[in-house]
């Protein structure tokens, strides 16, 4: 049993020798571990920084699925998702390219992008496919490894190049981040955010205008908010502008350049510009300089509203701001006093005084004659406006005046006139004894009756008086024959009769004319109030 | 037992190649029948075995924890392990596909490293052992090999059969590594002389 201790052979043949006699076989363990080595150092080099970020919740959130995309290119994958200790926070842990390096900084944003419906469009669809995903905002800054994400993206998504600007307007209406901005229809940018002005009378949009359209935002731009359906009612007809159908449903923002702007004016960022209601306020010109004078009106103003025009003879100078009701505790006077607005720079003064002032020029011509009036704007909707002009022999009367403006005389409006004359007529109709007046008509009727018994026997007497026409008859023929001569006048060629003919032709033409007016109004009785509709 | 169990206790080598017993005496090592060389027991057996089960344990690393195959659906890689696909597969409620490629591709490449490793260190160090077992190890690890590609035959099957529009299969590095690891472990086991087993043993 002992002789396993020295076989003959134990030194020679078995393979249990010590010996290495083949190395060769021993580069393959090299190999492989060199193999092996590469590849595991080439992952861990790769390997970029490990990062957390913080949300609301993980929804739509997977680990080793969801990426972290930068412009639509992997950049990181989400490696882990745990509650935070607060019980209200999730926090993801993301595995990051090394290239990502660079940018994780601290102020770096993280979102969840998620498909999205909204009016301008339908954006992330392809996150329905292959899941959320985070989007990342890079930005320069100092380095950070933990994040705290965003609740919905930011106003910005990517590094565009633009401008912002400032919108002031008073009310909101349906605009909000992510509304439209159009120039000339195309969309060139949104709304980034808005935020109550400290004073809160009224709400400042911050808009992002992209590159190149930037440049078109100049001192004179105006912006207008671009909603839609505006419809207006005009002397003219009904006039309709539409805008985008993105606008028409969640509302937009149009602006339009000016043709006075040079390059040279081109607005720097964050400058501020008034947002008006619609396309017909931005076309108005605004003028800086405004004289508020006061009118008191004793009928009735219905139908004038605040905004209403000022019109000098037609030209509009101004507009109503305010609308009162005064009633004197003494009289039981019933006054509404109009504040109006007045802007002088639109009218163009000749022989400019030097020495008179705004106030002295109202004044001057008050003095002249000149007076407010309410007037029907249009008799469809009954609005009202003030119109100026002058009335020289109108009476000037000053109201007791605790408004701080300057009075401005009215006189009553000439349709009142009309309508007071014509009550007074009724008036006067309406005092006619009309029953004694039939009496009297039917007693008339009863004499007359008697008065042509009287003209019968009066025929009878004169059937004798007939004879003696013999003569009378005679002397006609020789009437006649003076008329023959009279007639030759009026023979076909002679200018009489020509004219004549003339005036019969007209006649008929008038006739026909008439006849087709009065056709053409019982088809269309609207055109008297419309005018006639083109064809 | 005896000591002369073996052909070699007794003096003998047989030629492996035409089966003619030659006196270990004579010190030419060519069959004087056949001409073939004669070894007693396959030549450094232990070295070669040993080499090439230390570069199968070393390729077997990034075999495990590098994707062995990536899932393009929609453009979207999704990249698994092994071990991660075999908890996918589970997950997703195909239980006995995911046990076959645990078994194929875990259990069977990582007991043949280890007993193939037991199998050197046993004649290494002499340990006295039921030979018999051993032996019966050593034929189940020599006749498992070549199934343990199993997985790589399914990967290079997928990679050709699934490759219609959104969704594609690409082999990973792991692939690769996985199957240097099996082809590795079949010879490693080739190149054992499960003799050695026997021939330390003194208690036979």
């Amino acid at each position: 049993m002992n002789d396993f201790i020295e076989p003959p052979y134990e030194a020679t043949d078995t393979a249990v020798n010590k010996n290495r006699e083949l190395p060769l076989i021993w580069l393959l363990p090299i190999c492989a571990l060199l193999v092996s080595a590469w590849l595991i150092y080439k992952t861990v080099s790769e390997k970029g920084p490990e990062i957390t970020i913080s949300f609301l919740s993980a929804d739509g959130l997977e680990i080793d699925k969801t990426k972290i995309k930068y412009l639509d290119v992997e950049i990181g994958k989400v490696s882990d998702i745990v509650i935070n200790k607060d019980l209200k926070t999730i926090s993801v842990t993301a595995q990051m390219d090394k290239e990502s390096r660079v940018y994780l900084t601290n102020n770096t944003q993280f979102w969840v992008v998620k498909p999205q419906i909204g009016l301008a469009g339908v954006s992330g669809l392809g996150t329905l496919m292959s899941g959320a995903y985070i989007a990342i905002k890079p930005e320069e800054g100092e380095k950070e490894r933990h994040f705290k994400g965003l609740n919905k993206p930011p106003v910005l998504e990517t590094n565009a190049q633009g401008k912002k600007f400032i919108l002031e307007t008073t009310n909101l209406g349906s605009m909000g981040p992510g509304t439209q901005i159009n120039f000339h229809g195309i969309a060139v940018g949104q709304v980034l955010e808005y935020a109550l002005a400290k004073d809160a009378d009224n709400i400042k949009l911050t808009v992002f205008v992209n590159a190149p359209y930037d440049q078109f935002i100049r001192t004179n731009t105006r912006f207008w908010i671009d909603s839609g359906i505006d419809l207006s009612a005009g002397a003219d007809g009904f006039k309709l502008r539409t805008g985008p159908l993105a606008a028409l449903l969640g509302g937009g923002i149009a602006f339009r350049a000016s043709s006075d702007d040079k390059t040279a004016d081109i607005a720097p960022e964050n400058t501020p510009f008034q947002l008006f209601d619609d396309y017909d306020q931005s076309t108005q010109v605004i003028y800086q300089r405004t004289v508020k004078v006061v009118m008191y009106f004793s009928e009735s103003v219905r139908g004038l509203t605040v905004g209403a025009p000022v019109l000098l003879r037609g030209i509009p100078v101004g507009r109503v701001t305010d609308i009162n009701l005064e009633i004197d505790g003494k009289t039981a006077e019933i006054l509404i006093p109009v504040v109006v607005e007045v802007e002088p720079d639109r009218i163009i003064v000749m022989n400019k005084q030097a020495n008179m002032t705004v106030k002295d020029n109202i004044v001057h011509l008050i003095e002249k004659g000149l007076r407010a009036q309410l007037q029907t704007g249009s008799l469809l909707t009954g609005q009202l406006f003030v119109a100026l002009d002058i009335f020289p022999q109108s009476k000037v009367e000053f109201h007791q005046n605790d408004t701080g403006y300057q009075e401005f005389p009215t006189t009553p409006n000439s349709m009142s006139h009309i309508v007071d004359s014509a009550q007074a007529i009724m008036d006067k109709i309406s005092k006619l004894p009309l029953e004694a007046m039939t009496t009297e008509i039917n007693k008339t009727l009863a004499s007359l009756q008697s008065t042509s018994k009287a003209a019968t026997k009066t025929l009878v007497t004169a059937d004798g008086t007939l004879g003696s026409a013999d003569k009378t008859l005679q002397s006609a023929d020789k009437a006649m024959n003076s008329a023959q001569k009279v007639l030759t006048t009026l023979e076909p060629g002679s200018t009489t009769q020509y004219e004549l003919n003339q005036l019969l032709q007209e006649l008929t033409q008038t006739a026909s004319s008439v006849r087709q007016l009065t056709d053409y109004l019982e088809e269309h009785p609207d055109s008297l109030i419309r005018g006639k509709k083109e064809k | 037992m005896q000591a002369k169990t073996n052909a070699l206790s007794q003096g003998f080598i047989r030629c492996d190649d035409c089966g003619f017993l030659v006196k270990t005496g004579n010190h030419s090592l060519s069959c004087p029948r056949c001409n073939s060389h004669l070894h007693a027991r396959h030549p450094h057996s232990l070295q070669r075995t040993s080499a090439l089960l230390f570069s199968s344990f070393l390729l077997y690393i990034p075999a495990n924890i590098f994707p062995i195959m990536t899932v393009n659906q929609f453009g979207a890689g999704d990249p698994h392990t092994i071990a991660g696909g075999i908890v996918e597969l589970i997950d997703s409620g195909m239980i006995p596909i995911g046990l076959l490629v645990l078994v194929a591709s875990i259990l069977v490449p990582s007991s043949k490293l280890i007993g193939i490793g037991l199998l050197l260190l046993c004649t290494h160090f002499r340990w006295q052992i039921n030979a018999r077992r051993w032996t019966v190890m050593y034929r189940i690890i020599a006749f498992v090999g070549r199934w343990s590609m199993l997985d790589i035959f399914m990967i290079s099957i997928l990679v050709d059969l699934v490759n219609f529009g959104e969704v594609q299969i690409i082999a990973g590095p792991a692939a690769t590594a996985f199957a240097a690891v099996v082809i590795l472990t079949m010879f490693a086991a080739e190149n054992f002389d499960p003799r050695l087993l026997w021939d330390n043993q003194k208690n036979l």
